[in-house]
């Protein structure tokens, strides 16, 4: 037992000073890295539902949805935080839909590891996700490769087919499976 | 390699060119692959590692004659694993969007065998002067090192340096290699600067063997 | 969980997420011991048991030891400091523990590997599947997250092997001096990552 001690006390000692330390930095860092993270989500959340002044933060079927209020308090539209499977990785992003949930309003891709140059040009700046403001949230939204004919085509990224279609079929499943849900929190 | 002749500053300047980590020891490979895709990326990592390096060989360093044998590659893994936290807090505090793009890489620096080899080679056996020194040298020849790959990667890959565009539109707008910022185009970089950096060796001790 | 959905986080990181190729994970070890096919292949078999062994061990720990205390002092995050130091701790045991039972039941084997049985600690390879396993939301569930950590290992003993096969031919080539070891190596890894490019888009 005394060679035991004799051998590892310090080894204790800097175990539980150590954790002491780590304990110490997390307390400190964690409100500023939680806001860090927070900030990424209101960020999108204002770019895609404009004229909101606050939100109140709800669960619909696993999903995060936030109703937007403007300063009286009234219902400017619904942000919708969803993600699912892309070409490489996971997507995620913020959907937009207006007040009566009739229409999207707009997307903002937040996370994703698509290839530079093709799939990251799901990215806001780029054409591709500016095509979803204004579409009807009445029917799925079906990717196309040419021209789009119907009012609910989108059309693709040249090279970056795959991609397009994993951000339609998230978007698709937020106006097929949430948006329904809405209604009941008014 | 000198420990106990020869001075701190030879011992910085080792680590910066002459016992290179990566470009000469060949270790700490997988971050110098894995975040050197941007400039910017680089530069956070070289910080962090050389931050976690120096407190590693400094404490090691004030508490040699207290670490018995048995234990201290225990006492090592402790201490580089307390202070990759810290960095990796700090990172994710102050420096949200680069810590998200290094990813699981920051608590990588963990298992990163350069650090574990300075405490054992160094630390444990010198004062804290010159086990800072060497710290140092390690640290700023790892920093460059993954800089010159960021560069060329940034560059060709993307067409910008610490995200200002500096190659035309035509080269970026579709046309710039991005295969650069890819897997393959890591290891082709890395794989060209060893070859480099080997035939400079070569050369230099065919000219000063004399 | 269907056996579809296993075998696709099987084959992701074992094909299309290769550790080596696309994860950037496992370079050292990958580097220095795929000079013969027999270390690399015995190696690649040390590593998936230290993995997937590390893989679930870390999971235990992290749902069974630190989320719950979290959760019954009111904060479910706040043992997450003790994370890292954890892992590399599990990981080092593993290896130990892999040493000792070599040593006592397979000696050849374990004069051959040599110094590179201890340095299988520090392979970024086993200890970023610990935190990968820890950050992504498909990972969640036991199985599943021994399922990733077996396919990451039998991905690394892919490549390492196939490495280990292209290195035995190229000794009888005529590399150029400064390229001779890492700088080849390296260079056959570019064109091995191309390849395995091909393998994405299996994901759905």
């Amino acid at each position: 037992m005394k060679k035991f001690i004799d051998e590892s006390w310090l080894v204790l000692v800097l175990g539980i000073v150590f954790a002491c330390l780590l304990a110490a930095t997390q307390t400190t860092l964690q409100a500023k890295i939680d806001d860090n993270r927070a900030r990424a989500l209101n960020n999108a959340i204002a770019e895609v539902v404009p004229g909101l002044a606050d939100k109140e933060e709800l669960e619909v079927d696993g999903n995060q949805v936030f109703k937007c209020l403007d300063e009286s308090g009234g219902l400017v539209g619904w942000a919708v935080k969803a993600s699912g499977s892309g070409f490489i990785d996971r997507i995620t992003l913020v959907a937009g839909l207006s007040a009566d949930g009739g229409a999207i309003i707009g997307i903002k891709v937040i996370e994703h590891v698509e290839t530079p140059g093709l799939g990251n040009k799901i990215d806001a700046g780029n054409p591709f996700p500016e095509q979803f403001t204004g579409k009807s949230a009445g029917l799925p939204l079906e990717v196309v490769k040419q021209t789009p004919q119907k009012p609910n085509d989108i059309q693709a990224i040249t090279g970056a087919t795959y991609s397009s279609a994993y951000v339609t079929d998230i978007v698709n499943d937020v106006i097929t499976r949430i948006r329904p849900q809405l209604a009941e929190h008014r | 390699m000198a420990e106990e002749n020869g001075s701190n500053l030879q011992q910085f300047s080792d680590g910066v060119l002459a016992n290179n980590p990566v470009l000469v020891q060949l270790l700490g490979m997988c971050p110098t692959l894995a975040v050197t895709n941007s400039l910017e990326n680089a530069l956070v990592m070289g910080m962090a590692a050389t931050f976690v390096v120096v407190m590693s060989n400094v404490i090691t360093s004030l508490l040699r004659n207290l670490i018995k044998p048995h234990v201290r590659i225990l006492i090592f893994t402790l201490t580089i694993a307390t202070f990759v936290t810290i960095a990796d807090l700090a990172l994710k505090a102050y420096m949200f969007e680069v810590s998200q793009k290094l990813g699981a890489f920051v608590p990588l620096i963990i298992v990163n065998c350069m650090i574990i080899c300075r405490a054992e080679v160094v630390a444990i056996k010198n004062g804290v002067g010159r086990s800072l020194a060497d710290a140092l040298g390690i640290g700023l020849g790892f920093t460059i090192a993954l800089s010159i790959l960021g560069i060329v990667r940034e560059i060709l890959g993307s067409g910008s340096l610490l995200n200002f565009q500096i190659l035309p539109d035509a080269f970026v707008d579709g046309h710039s290699w991005v295969i650069m910022v890819l897997p393959p185009g890591a290891f082709l970089t890395l794989g060209a600067v060893v070859g480099i950096v080997n035939q400079i060796r070569a050369s230099r001790s065919k000219g000063g063997a004399a | 969980m269907s056996i579809g959905a296993l075998m696709g986080i099987f084959l992701g990181v074992a094909l299309v997420n290769n550790l080596v190729f696309s994860g950037f994970l496992g370079i050292c070890p990958f580097l220095g011991v795929s000079r013969k096919v027999d270390m690399a292949f015995g190696m690649g078999c040390a590593v998936t048991f230290v993995i997937t062994v590390s893989g679930v061990v870390t999971w235990l720990i992290v749902h069974g030891i630190l989320a719950p205390v979290g959760t019954a002092i009111g904060q479910p995050h706040a043992l997450d400091f003790l994370k890292y130091v954890a892992f590399i701790l599990v990981i080092a045991s593993m290896v130990q523990l892999v040493e000792m039972y070599l040593k006592k039941f397979f000696p050849p084997l374990y004069t051959a590997f040599g110094v590179f049985l201890p340095l299988i600690t520090t392979n970024c390879a086993i200890l970023g599947t610990c935190l990968y396993i820890d950050m992504k939301p498909e990972t969640q569930s036991l199985l599943n997250a021994a399922i990733y950590a077996f396919g990451g290992g039998i991905g690394f003993m892919v490549a390492i092997t196939i490495m280990a096969g292209i290195r035995e031919h190229i000794r009888f080539s005529d590399v150029p001096k400064c390229l001779q070891g890492a700088g080849i190596t390296l260079l056959v890894a570019a064109i091995l990552a191309l390849a395995f490019t091909g393998f994405t888009g299996i994901g759905k």
